[in-house]
C-alpha cells in the first residue's frame, strides 16, 4: 500500500519535470509576445516572469500583415486534411486488420516510404501537375499533398485501434444482421474512436505548421507557417513570436477538446498485438 | 424424429485452414426443436463449425441448409440464425440494454416494440432489474444472460451456443443447463451447442454428435452414446471412466463398464493398480495379466497389487475398432 503511494507521487514528480521541459519554451513564447521588447529581446538577462503586459505586438503584426486569409487557409486545409486522412485510413486500416498480419505489417512499413522522400521532391513535381489542373493555390491541392504524409501515420495507429476489438464482436454484429460497411462505420468506428481522434489530432497537427508543400504549392494565397517564416526573414522577431502565440492556440484547443478520447492510446493503439 | 421437419441439414462440409482439414466431409440432418450437443476434445473443429454454418467462415465445399434453402453464399447477416460466442462477444460500447436491443435496432424495429421485446427477454432470463448497467458492470453469469437474451429477441430459424457455460462456476452451471432446456421447451426453438464437458449434454439433449478430428464418430443420445459406442474412440471419450477392455481374439476386443463388472467372484483375474472415489463410490483401477487397464466398482479401498476375481452381466465386442454387439450373460 505504502509502496504504491509511494511510486504514484513518483509519477507525479517524473510528469511534471516533463511538462515543464515541453511547456517551457512554450511559456517564452508567449512571454516574449506579450511583453514590450525592452523587458525581453532588448535585455541581455531578460526576467523570466511577466511584469509588463502588452497586446502591441499582436496589434502590430496583426494589422502590418494580411493575417485573417492565410489563418482561414491554414484551419480549412488542416480540417480537409483530417478529413481526407481519416476517409481513406480508416478503410485501409479495416482491411489491414482483416488480413495476414506479417503480411499487414509488412504493407504498413511500405506505406512509409511515402515518408522518407523529401517532400521537396514530390512537392515540385505534383506542383507542375496542379498548375495543368488548374489547382496551384488552391486549398484542396495543398490538402491532397500534406494528407500523402498524414495518411501512413494514420493508418497505422487506427490499424492498432482496430486490432485491438476483439474479432468476435464484429462477427457478432455480422450475426446480428449488419453487413460489413454499416459494421465498419456504425460499430468498429465508435470502438476505436480514441485511436481515431489521435490519427486526426496528428494529421490536423501535421498540416497547421507543414511548411514545403504550402510554400511551393500555395505561395500566393499562403498559410499561417509561410507568413511567420516571411516575418521572421524580414527580421521583426516580437512579431512572428506573437504569430507563432497565434498558431499554438488552435492547436491547444483541439488537444484539449480530443483529450477525452485519448487516454493513453496515443501510442499504445498503434503497438498491441 | 423421422416425421419431423429437418431444420438445418450439412452435405459433405469441408473445411480446411492451410494445409489442416478441420472439418472433413460432414453430413448431418438436426431436426425442428432439437437441442443437439456437439461434444469432442479440444481442438477438433466444434467452435469451427459453428463459425461455417452461422457463415462467419466460409466452407471449402459442401453445403449449408437451412429451412430447405441452400445459404452457402449468404453472408451471415442474411442467414436468419443467432449466435452466441465463447466470449459472449457483448458490445462494450452499449448497456445491457442496448445489447439486447442491438439486432432488433439493426432490423429497424419500432421503439416501442424493441423496448417489449427487450423486457421480455429480460423477465424470462432473470436480468430485468440489470438493463441499465454498463456490461462491464456486471457477473460472468449475468453476461451470459445478457448474450442469450440478445440471441432470444429475434425469431431466428436455428441458435447455434458455443460453450455456453463454460465460464461459470459448477452450481451454476448446473442451474444454467436446467434453464437451456427450460427455454427449449418454451419456445420450441431447434437449439445446437457446442461443449467439450460430456456432463453437459447427459440429460438435457435430444442427441449428441461426438465429434473427432473434423469426423462425427457417433450421432445418438448420451444413454446410446455411453452403452453402445459406436468406436472403441467413442467408448473411451464418454463416461467418468474410459470404458474397460481386454482382448478377445487378434482383432476382437471386449469393452464393458464398470457397472457391468461384478467384482469378488469369477474366473477373471486383475491386479489393483490404485483406488479411485468418485462421487462416494469407490472404484478399482487394475491392470489384467495382458497389460489392459480396466476400472470395478469396488465397495472399499483394498491395498495395491490384490488380485481382484470378477465376472461381466454385460459386454459389448469390437471388431477393428468398431461396435459389432452387445452381449448380455445370463
Ligand atoms: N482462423 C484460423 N486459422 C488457422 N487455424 C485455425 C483457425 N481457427 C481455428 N483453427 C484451427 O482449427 C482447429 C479447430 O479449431 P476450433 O476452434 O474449431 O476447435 P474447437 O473444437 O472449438 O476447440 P476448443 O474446444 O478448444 O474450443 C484448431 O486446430 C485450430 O488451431
Ligand atoms: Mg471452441
Amino acid at each position: 500500500m505504502k509502496r504504491k503511494t509511494r511510486n504514484k507521487y513518483l509519477l507525479y514528480v517524473v510528469a511534471s519535470v516533463v511538462a515543464i521541459i515541453f511547456i517551457y519554451p512554450l511559456y517564452i513564447l508567449f512571454l516574449v509576445s506579450f511583453s514590450p521588447t525592452r523587458y525581453t529581446l532588448d535585455e541581455l538577462f531578460p526576467s523570466q516572469l511577466l511584469s509588463h503586459i502588452t497586446l502591441a505586438n499582436f496589434i502590430s503584426a496583426l494589422t502590418q500583415y494580411n493575417f485573417v486569409a492565410p489563418m482561414f487557409k491554414s484551419l480549412e486545409v488542416a480540417f480537409l486534411v483530417g478529413a481526407l486522412t481519416l476517409a481513406v485510413a480508416i478503410p485501409a486500416a479495416y482491411g489491414l486488420s482483416k488480413m495476414n498480419k506479417r503480411l499487414a505489417n509488412l504493407i504498413v512499413v511500405f506505406l512509409f516510404m511515402a515518408n522518407l522522400v523529401p517532400a521537396l521532391v514530390i512537392a515540385i513535381p505534383i506542383s507542375a501537375e496542379f498548375i495543368k489542373a488548374g489547382l496551384f493555390d488552391s486549398v484542396i491541392a495543398l490538402a491532397l499533398a500534406q494528407s500523402l504524409f498524414t495518411m501512413p501515420l494514420a493508418t497505422f495507429i487506427i490499424l492498432g485501434a482496430f486490432r485491438a476489438i476483439p474479432k468476435d464482436i464484429e462477427n457478432q454484429a455480422r450475426v446480428d444482421g449488419m453487413g460489413v460497411l454499416r459494421t465498419l462505420y456504425t460499430l468498429l468506428t465508435p470502438l476505436a474512436k480514441a485511436g481515431i481522434a489521435v490519427a486526426f489530432l496528428l494529421s490536423w497537427l501535421t498540416s497547421w505548421d507543414e511548411f514545403t508543400f504550402a510554400v511551393i504549392l500555395s505561395p500566393l494565397k499562403p498559410t499561417l507557417p509561410v507568413i511567420v517564416y516571411i516575418n521572421i526573414t524580414e527580421g521583426s522577431l516580437v512579431q512572428a513570436a506573437a504569430f507563432a502565440a497565434v498558431i499554438s492556440i488552435p492547436v491547444i484547443v483541439l488537444t484539449v477538446i480530443l483529450q477525452k478520447y485519448i487516454k493513453g492510446v496515443y501510442l499504445s493503439g498503434g503497438l498491441t498485438g | 424424429m423421422k416425421q419431423k421437419k429437418v431444420k438445418i441439414e450439412l452435405k459433405n462440409l469441408t473445411k480446411k485452414f492451410g494445409n489442416k482439414v478441420v472439418l472433413d466431409n460432414i453430413n448431418l440432418k438436426i431436426y425442428e426443436g432439437e437441442l443437439f450437443a456437439i461434444l469432442g476434445p479440444s481442438g477438433t473443429g466444434k467452435s469451427t463449425l459453428l463459425r461455417v454454418l452461422v457463415g462467419i467462415e466460409d466452407a471449402d465445399s459442401g453445403s449449408v441448409i437451412v429451412d430447405g434453402k441452400d445459404v452457402t453464399d449468404l453472408p451471415p447477416n442474411k442467414r436468419n440464425i443467432a449466435m452466441v460466442f465463447q466470449s459472449y462477444a457483448l458490445y462494450p460500447n452499449m448497456d445491457v440494454f442496448g445489447n439486447i436491443a442491438f439486432p432488433l435496432k439493426i432490423a429497424r424495429m419500432d421503439k416501442q416494440e424493441i423496448e417489449k421485446k427487450v423486457n421480455t427477454a429480460a423477465k424470462l432470463l432473470g436480468i430485468s432489474e440489470i438493463l441499465k448497467s454498463s456490461i462491464n458492470k456486471i457477473s460472468g453469469g449475468q453476461k451470459q444472460r445478457v448474450a442469450l437474451a440478445r440471441a432470444l429477441v429475434r425469431k431466428p430459424a436455428l441458435f447455434l451456443l458455443d460453450e455456453p457455460f463454460s465460464n461459470l462456476d459448477a452450481r451454476v452451471r448446473f442451474t444454467a443447463r436446467e434453464e437451456l432446456k427450460k427455454l427449449r421447451d418454451n419456445l420450441g426453438s431447434t437449439f445446437i451447442y457446442v461443449t467439450h464437458d460430456q456432463r453437459e449434454t447427459s440429460n438435457i439433449t435430444t442427441r449428441v454428435g461426438v465429434l473427432n478430428k473434423g469426423k462425427f464418430e457417433q450421432i445418438d443420445s448420451f444413454e446410446n452414446l455411453y452403452n453402445t459406442p459406436s468406436t472403441t474412440w467413442v467408448a473411451d471419450f464418454i463416461g467418468n471412466f474410459p470404458m474397460s477392455f481386454i482382448s478377445k481374439s487378434k482383432d476382437e476386443l471386449i469393452g464393458f463398464r464398470p457397472e457391468w463388472a461384478v467384482a469378488g467372484k469369477g474366473s477373471m483375474t486383475a491386479k489393483l493398480v490404485t483406488n479411485e472415489l468418485s462421487g462416494n463410490i469407490n472404484y478399482w483401477m487394475c491392470e489384467t495379466k495382458d497389460g489392459h487397464m480396466i476400472t470395478l466398482v469396488g465397495n472399499m479401498p483394498l491395498k495395491v497389487g490384490t488380485e481382484i476375481h470378477f465376472k461381466l452381466k454385460k459386454y459389448n465386442i469390437y471388431k477393428n475398432d468398431t461396435f459389432v454387439k452387445q452381449v448380455n450373460v445370463k
